[in-house]
């Protein structure tokens, strides 16, 4: 069992520092503007002036996550999707603007993926295993399953999360590339795992991860194995958690986590700070699945238990 | 449980296969020359000579995609070659690379910058995930996807994770390696970094000034001993260790002392239970910047005190191939385990003066060589390290 000790988002929403996200969740309009917490308390000001929002996020969000559990992480496993699209959209418009053979690195640096993870192990001084994972929509859960094998190999304190920032270049590719009406949204989660009850209310069962899949009858049938396979069918389920809205007839509460977090590809990593905190707040609940099926060719698929009550 | 290698492909600059590469080697001959793209003619790199349409015809690929994509289809299927897919075996593909589609990406967006005339149907080659879904199908590989994105020890942690997904029963059969297409934007990037070499570059040598860029893909096929009974496939190779570990010291520079670097090598000795003497040749991560080669040498000196083994970088061979990088060395430790190779430091005259170590100058064979470590490290401090040992 992989138990949740502690988790941040920095996202749309009003969700950095919370008791209990769901105190503020609002299904999101177009006009929801990112709410950034005052970074300085996280970051030095000369830094942060050179740090995208994706950065920000990732580091602010991990250095939250480590003021909260006593020991360092000995693993940090990010997923993102798209990466540092600010930096990297900035450093093609250099190449392709300045003249001359001395351009600014800056950007460069920070344009690639493993700026988040290497960037958070800078600040946080930690030498441990160090991983970047970019799998599309399924970003977090391949992240996620790497911070669970860590745990089955023996690792106490586990640091696993996603970033994705929207940049205005993405409008372009709406409705040729990217299918979708939500809002773009930037966005970041990390969540400490550990193989330790400790403080946590609810722990992640499993993860898995299937790829071309087609129709939503195989879907269904995929999601029937996966909780098959881990002891329970969809009438156990409280509550599924899903990209889109096709599985509503599954479990007798259904939200579509989009409606909350707009469209970023990792968001599903919100998705699990959400049932966290949905299992705060609604004591009889006890399991959670969350249904990423944001691309229509993957699909994701996580199960929360909230913790067994010790007699 | 012990992970055997039981295919291997590569393409880079000094062959389009395994069987080329080792020739090349032989022959001591660099892959590196005076580029030919626009963006690459005023320099040295390791460049692949076909254009990406060149690429599709002559190995027959079924898709069209980014170069970084394309790379990464020839290299996996020579990789893959003979081994069949079947529902007994689970199979996955984990692929590392560092800019996935931005060679084709960039062309677009440069349009785009002009007037606003790109195609926007490039973009979708763009993600680095999607790079890797690309070459899983073109292998018909649909289960287990991932893609590791850690600079340049990104197709050294592939394996990694490769490994340890066997271990843990999740799947039975990996594709593991990396690949990466040159673009302007990383021709551009390593400049702006000032660590490019406008001569070649000489790794581990007191003049060495920067890298060499190159380009290309390796892939490897890691099984476990209960499928290799199954798929009836041989051995070339025992993967027995493997580590990553951060360095925490800066986002592009190594630490002084090669911290980073020393706890990824001793903590893949641990993994594959051994002992530094046990190591008879070191692939070195050896970029040629006067930063790595001074912090790998540091070390390489703790770990293995004064009794250093044979080391040298191939980066003289390839330029450097950056998240293919590990891929591609993993495949030149392969052919150095099976054939007794000692692979040379191409440009090397002059130690390193604070170190005074000597890597191997030539090329040559009849080595007993049983355990090879190689080194990748990569831009945030990700540091990482694997054994790879005889059968």
């Amino acid at each position: 069992m992989y138990f949740i000790q502690h988790i941040e988002s920095i996202t749309h929403q009003d969700s950095f520092q919370k008791e209990n996200i769901w105190d503020e969740l609002k299904p999101l309009t177009a006009e929801n503007q990112l709410i950034s917490p005052d970074y300085k308390n996280y970051i030095p000001v000369a830094a942060l002036r050179r740090l995208s929002t994706i950065l920000r996020m990732g580091i602010t969000a991990s250095k939250a996550c480590q003021e909260k559990v006593p020991n360092e992480f000995d693993s940090i496993s990010v997923g993102t999707a798209l990466g540092c699209l600010t930096d990297t959209e900035k450093f093609l418009v250099t190449i392709n603007t300045v003249s001359g053979d001395v351009l600014s690195p800056t950007a460069f640096i920070q344009s690639t993926h493993n700026t988040i993870s290497g960037q958070i192990s800078l600040d946080l001084k930690n030498h441990a295993y160090n991983m970047t994972h970019t799998q599309n929509a399924l970003s977090f859960e391949v992240a996620l399953k790497d911070g669970l094998l860590c745990i089955d190999e023996g690792k106490k304190s586990v640091l696993v999360g996603a970033a994705d920032e929207a940049i205005p270049f993405l409008e372009r590719l709406r409705g040729s590339l990217i299918l979708t009406h939500l809002p773009f949204t930037s966005g970041a989660t990390f969540a400490v795992l550990s193989g330790e009850k400790g403080n946590s209310i609810a722990f992640v069962q499993a993860c898995e991860v299937y790829f071309s899949t087609k129709s939503q009858e195989t879907l269904v049938t995929l999601i029937n194995q996966f909780l098959d396979a881990n002891n329970c069918s969809s009438g156990d389920l409280d509550l599924i958690l899903e990209a889109r809205s096709d599985f509503r007839f599954l479990a007798k509460n259904h939200i579509s986590f989009t409606d909350y977090t707009g469209f970023y590809q990792s968001a599903s990593a919100f998705a699990l700070h959400m049932a966290n905190d949905w299992l705060i707040g609604n004591t009889d609940d006890k399991r959670i699945l969350i249904v990423n099926n944001l691309e229509s060719n993957k699909l994701g698929l996580t199960l929360i238990n909230r913790n067994e009550v010790e007699a | 449980m012990r992970i055997y290698v039981t295919g291997y492909g590569v393409i880079s600059s000094i062959g389009e296969n395994v069987e080329e590469t080792l020739l090349a080697l032989k022959s001591e001959k660099t892959g590196i020359k005076q580029g030919r793209k626009p963006y690459t003619e005023r320099f040295k790199v390791g460049e692949i000579s076909w254009t990406n349409q060149e690429l599709i015809e002559r190995f027959g690929l079924t898709q069209n995609a980014s170069r970084t994509a394309l790379l990464g289809m020839i290299a996996a299927k020579e990789a893959f070659g003979e081994h069949e897919l079947s529902s007994e075996v689970r199979t996955g593909l984990i692929s590392g690379t560092s800019v996935g589609g931005m060679d084709v990406s960039e062309i677009a967006y440069k349009d785009y910058l002009k007037d606003e005339s790109d195609d926007l149907n490039v973009y979708k080659n763009h993600s680095s995930g999607t790079t890797s879904e690309q070459i899983a199908q073109e292998l018909g590989i649909r289960g287990y996807i991932n893609t590791i994105s850690t600079a340049c020890s990104s197709a050294a942690n592939s394996i990694m994770l490769g490994a340890r997904m066997l271990l843990s029963g999740q799947l039975d059969r990996v594709v593991v390696g990396g690949t990466d297409g040159l673009s302007q934007f990383t021709i551009a990037g390593f400049r702006s970094l000032m660590i490019f070499d406008e001569e070649w570059c000489r790794p581990f040598d007191e003049t060495r000034k920067g890298i060499n860029l190159g380009e290309g893909a390796a892939f490897l096929v890691l099984e476990t001993e209960e499928t290799m009974r199954k798929t009836g496939k041989k051995p070339l190779a025992v993967l027995s260790g493997w580590a990553n570990a951060s360095d925490a010291y800066h986002q592009t520079a190594s630490s002084p002392e090669g911290y980073g670097a020393t706890l990824a090598m001793k903590s893949a000795l641990k993994v594959a239970g051994l002992n530094p003497a046990d190591i008879d040749y070191i692939n070195a991560h050896g970029t040629a910047t006067p930063n790595n080669d001074l912090s790998e040498s540091h070390g390489i000196k703790t770990v293995f005190g004064s009794s250093v083994p044979p080391f040298s970088s191939t980066k003289s061979y390839t330029g450097h191939t950056l998240a293919a990088s590990g891929g591609i060395e993993a495949v030149f430790a392969i052919l150095a385990l099976n054939k007794g190779i000692l692979l040379p430091n191409l440009n090397f005259s002059q130690a390193i003066e604070e170190t005074g170590l000597i890597p191997v100058k030539n090329y040559s064979e009849g080595h007993t060589i049983k355990h090879i470590l190689s080194n990748s490290f990569g831009f945030g401090g990700n540091n990482s390290s694997i054994i790879l040992s005889a059968v």
